[in-house]
This record gives structure tokens, sequence and C-alpha cells, in this order.
């Protein structure tokens, strides 16, 4: 087992994230460390943050409340990021090694990932700072104990759930429906499970000897994986793991090429677990009206126009960075095929418009809360349609790493490169522009109807910037395609 | 057909492809051999314009194809798994390219009646390509370039991960397609393959042409005898 987890050591250290400019790579690390920084210092100063907010709450109920949303929101981001490394045994399975020390492998290696230590960062500090000096040692470990067996129980059951997600993906969305319904309902103060888990805490303290249930519910999703490993040990079902079928889409094929084309786009998405989870993250962000579209920011046309371009743009804006790098696997079957690259450019165009313009009436109700929500999305989906597109084409055009799409999502840049970072910056920066321009004269509202309006312009004038990123593209594609073909 | 003019490839000071003059008429066979790195995949990526040359040019029909896209219209051509679309299944990419071509599902289904010795059920199960063996990914290549019933035929190492029975089927149809008037290019390492379709064999070494025959049985040793003496 040692052996086993060193190879895993040695497989990090070795992987091709590595492999990029040092620049990039010391911009990645800065970023991490960051990210852990402001983890840990979120944990730390959180008794502060929780006094200030909950000033009539005990802190340390008001934290325990808040780690049952942790807790669901943790196992949500798990299935959606979390790899799933049962492909690692696929090399050993031949080799004269016990299988159930194979089958606890990618158990024991899935302790080591970054969930695991992103929660683990988050509670020490509280635990050490605010735990270990107000209680007594039974309640620390009461504590800390339920705390690590529910990290565990997260981190085996993201197993099952992603597992069964081939298999059986209705129920799996109905488990993650139903945590997600009660989240709400808890928030709502329909019910309220969160003061629930809190007490959880010090009812365990005065009977602990009913800590025996979370041991056993964190072994018990540790069983669970187990047996679903070894019930899928065989190569034949590591590799089928990925096989799914989904539709047909045979209904685009009336439309001439650009429909083919839109259905082999339709088909790349939902058959390849990297673009099919960057869409399911797309899909996160239509709840983030929940965090914008507070009382206090209603009059705030900056942080509605940002919102709006999250809302309506984020799941297309995620899938068209890569817009043509997602195709780098079989680019060159486009290049001898009879293709028109303007075809090829127009079904992108309205595979992103379809997605924006979906977006948009799942998102309209937000409207409920505000008339300015549905005016400044209108604005913002005409522009995203309009101009980010052809931002987002432009910059993908300068992409010329391969992607392997059956790869995750998580901490995976493979195709990013500066271009794809420095375009966040006018998307989100020129909507904001016109509101300023607009607003410094005294007419905040005519800075909306600005950004809507150019955004119909450069529709009207789609066939124009088709052919600017026509042009770009014929220029490019061979570099591109040599890039491609790196593996 | 097909013509190079002053065609060069250089990778910086590196020259791996140089023709100065090499015309391909219609109906011939052209067989490519030569050893790793002689430069026959770049010579046919070339061909199908998915490279740059660095000088030179080549024509097909007397268009350039690095300008024009028609000759797309005619060609078939395989060249590596790239050539594939991985989350598609075999029929589904097979009907795409064929939609292409203007052809439809009954027509892609005929086609695969028609030629159904070529493959197995692994194929026509509901596969996706990237699931397929080495073999069978070739066979799906090949049939794609076939099915949109080509002027011209480009098929690098197209021998390759094939059964014997799967290898004499297609020496068979290469030879019927020969007759029936089709244009093709083929490289393989197999001598017996190439001598036993193509009507002219080039030789290539280091990226230069060093011997353009017709094939005949003293074309043969002499390639017995190059390869032998290499």
């Amino acid at each position: 087992m040692f052996k086993l987890l060193l190879h895993q050591w040695k497989e990090a250290q070795r992987s091709t994230f590595w492999q990029k400019s040092i620049a990039l790579n010391i911009l990645l690390v800065i970023i991490g460390l960051y990210l852990l920084l402001n983890v840990i210092a979120l944990g730390y100063f959180a008794d502060e943050i929780l006094q200030k907010t909950y000033k009539d709450s005990n802190v340390i109920d008001s934290y325990n409340r808040i780690l049952f949303y942790f807790f669901s929101f943790d196992l949500i981001v798990r299935f959606l990021f979390q790899p799933l490394p049962i492909l690692s045994i696929q090399a050993y399975l031949s080799l004269p090694i016990k299988k159930s020390t194979l089958l606890h492998y990618p158990l024991v290696k899935s302790v080591f990932n970054f969930m695991n230590l992103l929660g683990f960062l988050l509670v020490l500090p509280f635990f050490l700072k605010v735990i270990c000096h107000t209680q007594s040692p039974l309640y620390c470990f009461t504590w800390f104990l339920v705390v690590i067996a529910f990290i565990a129980a997260n981190n085996f059951l993201t197993f099952f759930l992603k597992k069964y997600f081939t298999k059986k993906p209705a129920l799996i969305f109905l488990i993650l429906g139903f945590v997600a319904v009660l989240v709400y309902c808890d928030i709502a103060n329909l019910i309220s499970i969160s003061d629930s888990f809190s007490e959880m805490f010090s009812f365990l303290n005065l009977h602990p000897v009913l800590l025996v249930v979370p041991i056993a519910m964190a072994t018990a999703s540790y069983s669970i994986a187990y047996h679903l490993l070894k019930r899928n040990s065989y190569i034949e079902d590591i590799i089928s793991r990925q096989t799914r079928r989904i539709g047909s889409f045979s209904f685009l094929n009336r439309y001439g090429e650009i429909g083919d084309l839109i259905g082999i786009e339709l088909k790349m998405t939902l058959r390849n677990k990297r673009p099919r989870s960057l869409m399911m993250l797309g899909a996160v962000f239509l709840l983030y009206g929940f965090l914008f579209y507070k009382e206090e920011s209603l009059n705030d046309y900056y942080i509605l126009i940002i919102a709006g371009v999250l809302l309506t743009a984020a799941a297309a804006f995620n899938h068209a960075q890569l817009m043509f790098a997602w195709n780098s696997s079989f680019f060159d079957s486009f290049l001898v095929n009879k293709i028109s690259l303007k075809n090829y450019i127009k079904s992108k165009f309205l595979f992103f418009a379809v997605i924006c313009i979906a977006c948009y009436f799942i998102t309209l109700p937000y409207a409920f809360i505000s008339y300015k929500i549905a005016l400044i999305n209108t604005a913002v989906l005409f522009y995203n349609i309009g101009i980010t597109f052809f931002l987002l084409a432009y910059a993908s055009s300068f992409s010329t790493s391969r992607i392997d799409m059956g790869k995750g999502t998580f901490m995976n840049y493979e195709g990013m490169g500066i271009s794809q970072f420095l375009i966040i910056i006018p998307l989100f920066a020129l909507p904001s522009l016109f509101q300023l321009l607009f607003s410094s004269i005294g007419y905040p509202q005519y800075g909306i109807y600005a950004l809507g309006i150019t955004g119909l312009i450069a529709i009207a004038c789609n066939k124009f910037l088709i052919q600017i990123i026509l042009t770009q593209l014929v220029k490019r594609k061979y570099k591109m395609a040599v890039g491609f073909r790196q593996k | 057909m097909i013509q190079f003019s002053n065609l060069k490839k250089a990778y910086g000071p590196n020259v791996v492809l140089s023709i100065a003059d090499l015309t391909i008429n219609k109906g011939e066979c052209i067989g490519l051999v030569g050893n790793n790195g002689a430069g026959k995949t770049t010579m046919l990526s070339l061909l199908l314009d998915l490279i740059e040359a660095s000088a030179g040019s080549v024509s097909s029909k007397g268009e350039l194809v690095s300008k024009s896209d028609h000759w797309k219209t005619y060609t078939g051509s395989f060249l590596n798994e790239g050539f594939l679309i991985p989350f598609l299944t075999p029929i589904e990419y097979l009907e795409f390219i064929g939609g292409l071509h203007g052809k439809n599902s009954s027509d892609v289904k005929e086609f695969l009646h028609e030629n159904a010795n070529f493959y197995t059920d692994d194929i026509t199960a509901k596969k996706y390509l990237r699931e397929l063996s080495a073999g069978n990914k070739n066979k799906i290549g090949i049939l794609a370039s076939l099915l949109i019933k080509p002027e011209i035929l480009i098929l690098d190492e197209p021998f390759a991960n094939l059964d014997p029975s799967s290898q004499s089927w297609l020496k068979s149809k290469l030879k019927k397609l020969r007759e029936n008037g089709i244009t093709a290019v083929i490289s393989s390492h197999d001598l017996n393959h190439v001598t036993e379709v193509c009507s002219r064999i080039l030789l290539l070494e280091d990226g230069i042409i060093v011997k353009d025959k017709n094939n005949t049985e003293e074309m043969l040793e002499e390639l017995e005898s190059y390869f032998t003496l290499i």
C-alpha cells in the first residue's frame, strides 16, 4: 500500500499539469496558496465573524449550524468536481498484488484529495482556537470526531454518487436535489435542520456512547465504496463506466450542415466528462441570483450587471472559452472533410446563443424580485450573444493545446492559455464601462439601454463578425492543428 | 490530377520533405514506401492541407489545396485516429460523414451492407469510437473514406492493425477501385501489400523521392534489396 501511495505522489509530482510555462505555474501556485490562506483565515476568524453576524447566539452553536450547510454543499461540490480514482488501479490489476489491497488503495488515496484538505483546514483553526479553549476534553473529542466522520462520509459517498450517476442519473439527481431542498427549507425557516444538527453535538457530548453512530456512518460509507469497487474491478467494468447513451438529436439533421455540427457539439458536451461537468457547473451559477439579488444591491447597477452576466452567460462562457480546443482530438477530421469553416463557426455561435437564451429564461423568475433584473438581463443577453461570443471565439483561436475530455474539471487547466485568462477582464469590464460612462453623466439606466443596443447591433452584424473569426481561423488553423495533435 | 510543385516542408533548418516536381495522373494508384521518418505521412498531410508547406504547392484538379476547399468534395482520406470523432458511435460517425456528401441513413446502411465482410458486430454495436480496438478504428476510418465514393483516395498505413482476412478484403477492394479509375495514394511498410495493389511506387528517403517507378518485378527486386541493404 505504501508503494502504491508513493506512486500517487510521483503521479502528482510528474503530472503534465506542471509542464506549462514557469510564469503560469508561479501564477497558479500563488492563486492556490492565496486560496488556502483564505480558507485558514476564514476558519481562524470564524468566531469573530459569527459573533458579529449572529449577535444573540452562542458562537459554537452558530458554527455548528453552519457546518450543516457546509457538509451539504461539500457533498454537491464533491459530486461535481472530485475525481473518481477508480481508473488508477487499472495498471496494477495484472500484477501480483492482493486484490483487496488494490481496492483499498483508491479509497485510501482519496483521503488525501484537495476537498478533504479544504474541509480540514477550515475546521482545524476554529477547533484549536475556540473549541479547545472553551470546552471540556470530552466535547472537544466528540466535536472533532463528528466533523472528521462527516468529511470522511462525504468523501466516500461521492464514490457511490459518481458511480451510480452513470447508471441511474435520475436517482442521483433526486438525492442531490433532496439535499438542496433540505438546505433551502432550512434557509427559508420552513424546517430547522441546522438547529438539530447543532444540538447533535451537545447531545453526543451527554451520551458519548452514541459516538458509535458517526463512526458507523463513516465506516459504512467506506464499506459501500469498497464493495462498489469490488463489484466493478474488472477492466471492462472500469472502462465501461464512461459508456452512457444519450440522445441522437436526429431532429437537428433537418438543419443541414450547421444542424449536424450543433449535434456533434451537443454529443461532445454530454458524452464527455469535462465539458459535461463544466456545463453542470454553469447550471450552479443560475443560483447566484440568491446571492446577488438582495434588497441593498437592487439599486446598484454594477452588481446587477455582473449578476446578469453570470446568470445568463456563465454556462455558455465556461464552454465557449475552449470553443475550438474542445475539438482538438478530432480537429483534423474537420479539416479534411467537406465542412465549411464558416458553418463551423456559425454552429458554435448558435450553440452559444441557445445556451444563453435558455439560461435567460430559466433565470427570468428573478424578475419577481425587481423589474430591473429582467431589463438588465435582457440587455446583457444581447450583449453576450452579440459581443461576448466573438471575443471568446477570437481568444479561443489562440488555444493550441489538446484537451483530454475524459478528465475532470477540478484544477484542470488543460487547453487554458493566457488569452483565456485575459479575456475575462473585458467580458466583465466592458459592460461596467458602459454603466460608468452613463452614470457619470447622471443617466445610469441609459447605460443598460446602450449595452443592449450595442449587443443588438452586433447580432445584426453577425455575418461580418463571423467573417472576422473565419479569417482568424484560416490564419491560425495550421498552428492550432499542430498543437492539437500533440498528445 | 495531383501536382506537387517545388514542395518543401522544413522545421527550422531541418528539411523533412522536398519534392521538386511530381504529377499523379488520374487512375494511378501510388504506393508510398520508406523507412520511419522518411516523410510519407508528411507528404500525405501536405496533400490534405493538414500542415502548411514551407515552400511550393500541391494542387488537385488544377486547384491549390491550400486555397480551395473543393478537393474535399471528391477526396476520401484516413491518416490516423485524429480523423475520427471519439464520442460518436461508428454509425453516427459514418452518417455524419455521409451527410456532408448528401447521403442519408439508408445510404449508409446500404453501404455497410455492401461491405459487410470488412467489419464485425463491434462496429454496429452501440459503442463509442473511443471504445473500439485499434483495428476496428482503422476499419471505420477506411469505411468513411470509401463511403463518399471518392475520386481520390488517400490512406496512411491502411493495413496496419488489420487481421489477415480484412487485409485481403481491403486489397481486393482497392484493386477494384483502381479498375474503376480511382486515383489513390497509399503509404505502407509492407512491400507485398503495396506491390499487390499499386500501379506506381515512390520510395522516400530523408524527405526526398529516391525512386519513382511503375510497379514491376524489377522495381520489387530493387525495393527488396534497398530495404535489405539498409
